[in-house]
């Protein structure tokens, strides 16, 4: 679902629905305690980018973000790499890392607290878990799914195991690669998230729930839309990257969902 | 490179070893032997099974099992329904889509778990709270799948059922339902995990009653024999309906496979 240069229809609707939510709030059409007009939530977001707030926590999560963004692509990739190229590795260990995969990573946030109390290690333990395995399964799929005549290639080419890893095995499966990491990106934003809003007091997680906790829904609000803006435009930086790092890639991947 | 369906992977990959399981009771043998004692953090395996069988005694464990499954279950059913079926309306009108297009896009980008204290403030706690956000949050990506695979449905097949002289419901029965399955199946892959997750992170939040809920409260109490021991049970509810899905969508897809044709665009 690409949206064209301009898109007037959905502009409009937007639009729309802002208006329609505006009237009904200020009519008392709508029977909500406490959903604020959007008028309302614009003056709060002014409030906290004057205060400073939302800088502050947008630092917070950011950097957790690129720390376990980092931290699971290279354990993810590393994992992925052996588990791609090693029988062995897939024969012996496998199974015991399928078996941890489904394991919904929220679960681990109570062990995590209970391990390292309200802290960014519990934030980043629980992001980095869940964000490994997108990254490991699409690497152990993009290098065990080069094709057999490249293998040919590099045994013709007598090219030493590590040349043959860096110059036919990783590009082969860049593609693959890239799309674990901008995968991976999705799920760290997520567990982030969720793991300020329960695990780690800070950052902006945090703010939605103590906003609520507070009973300010304009902030809260202000919050919630801000997130949403940073999750698309975390996610559009990425697949600008991607389409100059790989220019045929950037097509396919515009069509995922 | 278009991403492989994960039971693609599985396939090629043939399924994994069981010698695989190895390493992994190995690492609990030896933690149940070395047993650091007096450790509150690391209680060994055994202890694990007696933090649960004191909750299942009590009867807790049961009931706070049965309240997450029928959150999870209620929920996937209903976006898949809801999801389905708006799918496969914007789908197939193009003005649907365009007008759509950007507040659809919005919603897709949103962190699932802001959603929930957006509803704890306008509905507060009510009984049907989980099962308003597991739904909200599950229906995007079955919706945004059956949507884009419907809209890249090939003229051909439309000229098909103008050749058939198929009317509109038969056009939808014999055509369009079933080039959407596939499609339909992915965003349902993507929901199920998800559906999980937010199950357990409206419990932890709100205290409603589930194995979120509990889990949070052995945690609190610094009962760490309990909440290793519920988070296997989580782990196996995970492998369960995981592996469930994996099967239903195998039979699925051999009954209406994926054809080129028109699952381009997904």
């Amino acid at each position: 679902m690409r949206t064209d240069s301009i898109n007037i229809p959905g502009t409009v609707t937007l639009l729309a629905v802002a208006a329609a939510w505006e009237a009904s709030v200020r009519t008392g059409l709508v029977t909500f305690e406490y959903l604020p007009a959007p008028s309302a939530i614009v003056v709060a977001f002014a409030e906290i980018v004057r205060s400073g707030e939302l800088l502050a926590n947008t630092a917070h999560t950011l950097r957790s973000i690129m720390i376990g963004w980092v931290l699971a692509c290279l354990i993810g990739g590393v994992l992925g790499l052996v588990f791609g190229l090693s029988a062995f590795a897939r024969r012996y260990f496998l199974a015991s890392l399928e078996v941890l995969r489904p394991l919904p990573a929220i679960a681990f946030l109570p062990v995590a607290l209970l391990l390292f109390n309200f802290s960014l290690t519990t934030e980043l333990v629980v992001m980095v878990y869940a964000s490994i395995w997108p990254m490991f399964i699409n690497a152990m799929g993009g290098i065990s799914n080069v094709a057999a005549r490249l293998h040919d290639v590099s045994l013709t080419l007598k090219l030493s195991p590590m040349q043959t890893l860096v110059k036919v095995l990783l590009p082969a499966a860049a593609p693959a690669i890239l799309v674990g990491a901008r995968l991976c990106l999705g799920t760290t934003l997520v567990m982030a998230i969720i793991a300020e809003m329960i695990g780690n007091p800070h950052g902006l997680g945090y703010a939605v729930v103590s906003a609520l906790q507070a009973i300010q829904p304009e902030q809260m609000f202000a919050y919630v839309l801000f997130i949403g803006f940073l999750a698309i435009a975390l996610n559009g930086c990425l697949m600008l990257a991607a389409r100059r790092l790989l220019p045929a890639y950037g097509r396919e991947a515009a069509n995922h969902i | 490179m278009p991403r492989r369906a994960p039971w693609l992977t599985a396939l090629s990959f043939g399924l994994p070893s069981l010698r695989g399981l190895l390493p992994l009771l190995l690492l609990l043998v030896i933690w149940q032997v070395i047993d650091p004692q007096g450790s509150p953090y690391f209680p060994p395996p055994s202890a694990w099974w007696t933090g649960l069988a004191t909750l299942m005694r009590s009867g807790r464990l049961l009931s706070a099992l049965g309240a997450t499954l029928t959150t999870f279950g209620a929920a996937i059913a209903l976006a898949c329904a809801i999801g389905g079926l708006a799918g496969l309306l914007i789908g197939r009108s193009r003005a649907a889509r365009r007008a759509l297009g950007p507040l659809l896009e919005f919603c897709r980008g949103l962190p699932p778990p802001v959603i929930v204290p957006v509803a704890v403030l306008l509905l507060g706690y009510v009984e049907s709270l989980k099962l308003v956000i597991v739904v909200l949050v599950a229906v995007w990506p079955i919706l945004l799948n059956t949507a884009s695979s419907t809209a890249a449905l090939s003229d051909l097949l439309g000229e098909v059922s103008q050749t058939l002289r198929l009317g509109r419901l038969a056009t939808l029965r014999k055509i369009v339902v079933p080039s959407a399955v596939p499609a339909f199946l992915v965003g349902l892959r993507g929901a199920v995990p998800l559906a999980i997750i937010i199950t357990l992170l409206v419990e932890m939040l709100t205290s409603l009653p589930g194995i979120g809920s509990l889990i949070v409260i052995s945690q609190r109490q610094f009962h760490s024999a309990e909440v290793y021991g519920l988070l296997i049970v989580v782990g196996l509810v995970g492998f369960v309906l995981n592996g469930a899905f994996v099967i239903i969508e195998g039979m699925l897809l051999s009954r209406w496979p994926p054809r080129a044709s028109y699952v381009q665009g997904t």
